[in-house]
Parts: structure tokens; C-alpha cells; sequence
């Protein structure tokens, strides 16, 4: 198995009554797509907040690559590419600019082509993110989260509001990306998402982890359990229909 | 350092294609010159008399002689229709003519005057008994006059827009730093984006010198932009030096600037911005002497706008522009934007909200 690259132990985070993540403990290989999954309100966007730096941590302790995320934020900062959910970039410059000028924020050079090439976006450089569709946001702040070549990239609710192909489409991204030898975090509430995209998951509920494991392992353990599905299992389902009508692999989303 | 520089440029960037922006910070301004500086609200009105009653040859005689005064506008008409225009407020005064109007005497001549307009009623009485008693001397030997030569001076012509264009340029100065900071900030953060940049090893600090140097730009180009106008288009006499009124306008700017972070500290969301921008500055912008000198105010008014941060910076680019004074001549401005800017700093270092 590959080297640990991220270990989360005992995390916890409150805000004033609510205790939003409880003894969260987990580790994450390289070259790893990992998910974090759960309802709305279980803590997967604070416990990623807390490995990136952006929250401060209450209890418990973060190592990344080697590296106490309290005590030595910057070197994370380095590290680690980012995606937030409903963040969004200076209006008014184009991809370019925008991807040139977050080089510059990790004091390093960056090709603004090639990393819109790795999300398919190379033919809109020119472009401002606000003319952008929903899924090509999307793409484009993946590519933001690359401009520093991180070891590890965290993408929360990547593909939240995007429609079955753009969903897609960022699934080939955030694979090729792992092709490139880096790590990826994900959180999502789409579960075959995670079934079809992650090595393994992490499901978290009310703040607390409750399974950890492969998608198919844990599958495998519920039917063990003699679980029956209650109806009938479909050989298609609707989103199958909604892609064969409206094509599979659209580039343009 | 570098980052700092790569931060102004794009901020500088994000600036000028922002139309909005160009707008508030350059045309608004330059539209308030144009606008007043065309409008005359200086000196007095053509003194408009109307002359009334005897039409004989002395009469006209009379009316041409009026005419011949350079400030004064005859018109001959009835009683009734003249009384009619001077209620209107269409003549200063009515000079009724008996029906044998001699100017050697004997006759005597009802005026009637404007209520409204006391100096021009008072200039045109003036006139009309000189241009009387002219008309009287002519008719006896009079006594010799006292001789005049009179020698034209060019003098410095002060006009309105002299007065105007500085006040204006620092009005603009106060709200591109209140409004642009304020609101963008605000809007920054609540869009995400500076949420995002603090994922990034980037300091805070040098997001907000990137921003401070590109206002502070931004204001430099303000100055040259209206002083330049004011110059090409209306005549504008700078006396001063452009370095002096750089300097003034900087330690202003530092000012509203930090105000300006002040309210994006205070402020939640953009709507609440305008309000309080509001609030700050358009007391300022009534009673700062930008647009009319602060010497009509009531005494006490008078005193509290003193101590505005725009009375000072107005103060100051006026100074500068008209008389030509450099800044030790201006202490008490330098001290006054000098003191508001440690304030006004520390406040906005003690609200200051990155998320």
C-alpha cells in the first residue's frame, strides 16, 4: 500500500453548542481518491476546513505530508490545491491572468495552457469565469487548485448542481489528475459519485465517521448482512437514459 | 515585494476594465466641472430697468444715455405692463417719466424698485442718478469735474471654477476611497474570493498594500486628469506645484482610504455599505466647502466642519491651486489629515475582517 499521506486523529470542532465534528480520525494514501461523504450538516466541509487551513482547530491533529497543519500552515498552504465550494475568483481578469497571477500568490511560474488543457478549458483562456457555464467553474477552479503542482487536492461538493454530463466530465478531470500521481480529497452527497469515483470512503453523520472502507467493500458487507434492496434491481436506471439521449461524452457543458 | 507589484497590476487591471468604476472615480467628476463650470453664479445680473411714461425727444435722449451703461438693460414700455415685469421679477427697477419730462428740473420722477434684488436695485439707483444728473449738467454751466485717467491692470481673474475644481477633485478623492474600498472589499469577501486567496500562502497584508497602492494610483491619475481639464478647457490658473498637491492628495487619500476599510470592517453585505458610506460622507460633501465657500455656514456649523477631514484636504488642494502655497505653508491641513489618518487607521486596523 502506498505511504500515508494525510492523517487526521481525533479531530473536533464546535460552534457554541453544536459539536460539528466529533472525533473525526482517518488517513488517506497518495495517489488516493478518497471521499468524504454524508448528509448535509454532517462536517465534511469542516473537517476540510480544518485540514486546509482555513478553520482553526479545536481538538485534535492533522499531518500532511509529514507536516502538523497547526503548527506550520504555510508549508500546508504549499502543498495542498484547494477547491471551496461557492468561492469564487476576481472578476474582470481572464483564466489566464487569473491562473498567472495564483501562481504568483505560491511565488511559482506557471504554464496558464497547459493547466487549462488539463481541464479541458484551453480554448477558453481568454474568457472571465462569469462567462463560463456552471460545469466549466467547476473545471476552472480545479485548475486553480493545480497552479502550485500540490501533492494533494481537495475538492469539496465539486459536482454539486451540475448536470450528468458536466458531472462527468469533471470525474475524467479529477482521474487524470490522480494519473499525475497526486492525492485527491473529495466530499460529495451524490453516492454514485462516490461509488464510481472513489478508492475508498469515508461516511460521516452528525459529525462523527461511521464506515470507512472501499465502496465495494462496504456494499459487499450490507448484503452480507442479508440486506435486500426493496425493489426490484434495474438493469438502467433514468440517469442511463438521460445520458444515452442526450450524449455521453459531450465536450461543451 | 514582487508579489506585492503582481497584486497592484492585476488589481490595476480589474480596475480600469471595470466600467462602473471609470465612471464613479473619473466621469462623474470630470461631468460636476463641466457642469458648473459653465454655470455662472458669480457677479451680478444685467441691471434690467424699464422706463416708462413721457416718450418726448429728452426722454429718449435719457433711455439712450442708459443704454450706453455697460451693465444696464433699457426698456421702454406702459406703466401698467413694466409695473407687470418688475412684480415678475423681470426689472430691477421701473423709472416712471412725468408726461414733460425736462432734465433742467421741475419735473419730478417716480422709481419704483425690486424688493427682491436689493444690490442690483441699489447699483441701478446709482446709475440712474448719475446718468440724471449728467443730463441735468448739460443743461446749466456746470461746475468742472474732477478728472479721472483710468489705467486697466491685468489682475489674477478668479472665477468660479477656480474655486470649484479643487474642492471637486477632493470630493472625488473621499469617495473613490470611501466608496471604491468599501464596497469592493465588502464584495470581495462576500463573493468568496478573499475566502479563497486564504487558502494560498499569500499575507493578507499584501493583498492590502496591493489594493492601497492601486487606489492611491487611481488618485494620482484623478489629479492629473481634472487639474489637466481644468487647465485645457477652462483656464484654470495652477499656481501651485503639482508635487505639492500630489502630497496633499495622498495624505488625503490614506485617509479615506482607511474609512473606507473602516466600513468594509463594519459592514456585512454590500447593502449595508452604501448607507454607511453615505452617512460619512455626504455631510462632508455639503459642508466641506467643496461646492460653496464654508463662510455662509452658520457660526457653530461653521466650526464642526472645520475639523472635517475633507475641509482640510479641500482646504488644502484649493490653497495649493490658487495661491500657489507649498505645504509648510499648510501645517494645520497636514496636521488635521495627518491626525485623522492615525485615527481612522486605527480604526480600521481594530474592525478589520478578513472572512
Amino acid at each position: 500500500m502506498p505511504p500515508v499521506i494525510l492523517a487526521v486523529n481525533n479531530l473536533c470542532k464546535r460552534y457554541g453548542e453544536l459539536v460539528a465534528v466529533d472525533r473525526v480520525s482517518f488517513s488517506v494514501h497518495r495517489q488516493e481518491i478518497f471521499g468524504i461523504l454524508g448528509p448535509n450538516g454532517a462536517g465534511k466541509t469542516s473537517t476540510l476546513e480544518m485540514i486546509e487551513t482555513l478553520r482553526p482547530i479545536d481538538t485534535g491533529m492533522v499531518m500532511l505530508d509529514g507536516l502538523d497543519v497547526q503548527k506550520h500552515p504555510r508549508q500546508v498552504q504549499q502543498r495542498i490545491g484547494v477547491q471551496l465550494q461557492a468561492a469564487s475568483f476576481f472578476e474582470k481578469l481572464n483564466l489566464t491572468e487569473l491562473l498567472l497571477l495564483f501562481g504568483e500568490l505560491y511565488g511559482r511560474p506557471v504554464d496558464p495552457l497547459k493547466l487549462l488543457g488539463e481541464v479541458d478549458l484551453q480554448d477558453r483562456a481568454k474568457a472571465q469565469v462569469d462567462q463560463l457555464s456552471g460545469g466549466q467553474q467547476q473545471r476552472f477552479s480545479v485548475a486553480a487548485a493545480l497552479v502550485n503542482d500540490p501533492l494533494l487536492v481537495f475538492l469539496d461538493e465539486p459536482t454539486t448542481g451540475l448536470d450528468p454530463q458536466a458531472r462527468r466530465h469533471l470525474w475524467g478531470v479529477i482521474r487524470r489528475i490522480r494519473s499525475e500521481g497526486k492525492t485527491v480529497v473529495l466530499t460529495t452527497h451524490y453516492m454514485e459519485e462516490a461509488e464510481e469515483l472513489c478508492d475508498r470512503v469515508a461516511i460521516m453523520d452528525r459529525g462523527r465517521i461511521v464506515a470507512d472502507a472501499p465502496p465495494q467493500k462496504l456494499i459487499g458487507d450490507l448484503l452480507a448482512s442479508g440486506f435486500k434492496q426493496a425493489r426490484v434491481e434495474r438493469l438502467a436506471s433514468l440517469e442511463d437514459v438521460f445520458l444515452h439521449l442526450t450524449g455521453h461524452a459531450l465536450q461543451e457543458d | 515585494m514582487r508579489l506585492r507589484w503582481k497584486l497592484t497590476v492585476a488589481s490595476l487591471k480589474m480596475f480600469t476594465r471595470q466600467k462602473e468604476a471609470i465612471i464613479w472615480t473619473m466621469l462623474l467628476p470630470l461631468f460636476m466641472v463641466f457642469l458648473f463650470g459653465f454655470v455662472s453664479f458669480e457677479g451680478l445680473e444685467p441691471i434690467r430697468i424699464g422706463v416708462a411714461g413721457a416718450k418726448d425727444e429728452q426722454a429718449g435722449r435719457l433711455v439712450g444715455r442708459l443704454g450706453e451703461v455697460r451693465t444696464v438693460q433699457v426698456t421702454r414700455g406702459e406703466e401698467s405692463s413694466e409695473l407687470a415685469q418688475l412684480k415678475a421679477g423681470k426689472r430691477h427697477l421701473v423709472l416712471v417719466l412725468p408726461e414733460e419730462f425736462d432734465p433742467a428740473g421741475g419735473s419730478e420722477l417716480r422709481v419704483l424698485v425690486n424688493d427682491g434684488k436689493p444690490e442690483e436695485t441699489q447699483l441701478g439707483l446709482v446709475i440712474l442718478r448719475k446718468v440724471l444728473d449728467d443730463a441735468t449738467f448739460e443743461m446749466h454751466s456746470a461746475p468742472e469735474r474732477i478728472p479721472m485717467t483710468i489705467q486697466s491692470v491685468a489682475s489674477r481673474r478668479s472665477s468660479y471654477i477656480d474655486f470649484l475644481l479643487p474642492g471637486v477633485l477632493s470630493l472625488a478623492i473621499m469617495q473613490s476611497g470611501i466608496f471604491g474600498v468599501a464596497f469592493g472589499f465588502v464584495s470581495l469577501r462576500k463573493r468568496g474570493v478573499l475566502r479563497r486567496l486564504s487558502v494560498t500562502p499569500m499575507r493578507p497584508q499584501d493583498f492590502i498594500a496591493a489594493q492601497v497602492t492601486m487606489r492611491l494610483m487611481v488618485l494620482l491619475a484623478q489629479i492629473v486628469l481634472l487639474v489637466g481639464v481644468g487647465i485645457v478647457f477652462f483656464d484654470l490658473q495652477f499656481m501651485g506645484r503639482l508635487l505639492d498637491l500630489f502630497a496633499m492628495g495622498l495624505l488625503g487619500g490614506a485617509v479615506f482610504l482607511a474609512i473606507g476599510f473602516f466600513l468594509a470592517g463594519i459592514a456585512k453585505t454590500e447593502d449595508q455599505v452604501v448607507p454607511l458610506a453615505n452617512v460619512v460622507s455626504l455631510p462632508m460633501m455639503l459642508l466641506s466647502g467643496v461646492f460653496f465657500s464654508r463662510s455662509n455656514l452658520p457660526e457653530p456649523v461653521r466650526l464642526v466642519t472645520e475639523f472635517f477631514p475633507l475641509t482640510y484636504l479641500a482646504d488644502g488642494m484649493r490653497s495649493i491651486v490658487l495661491e500657489g502655497s507649498t505645504l509648510p505653508t499648510l501645517w494645520l491641513q497636514l496636521a488635521g489629515l495627518g491626525l485623522w489618518s492615525i485615527v481612522s487607521i486605527w480604526l480600521a486596523v481594530k474592525v478589520f475582517r478578513w472572512e
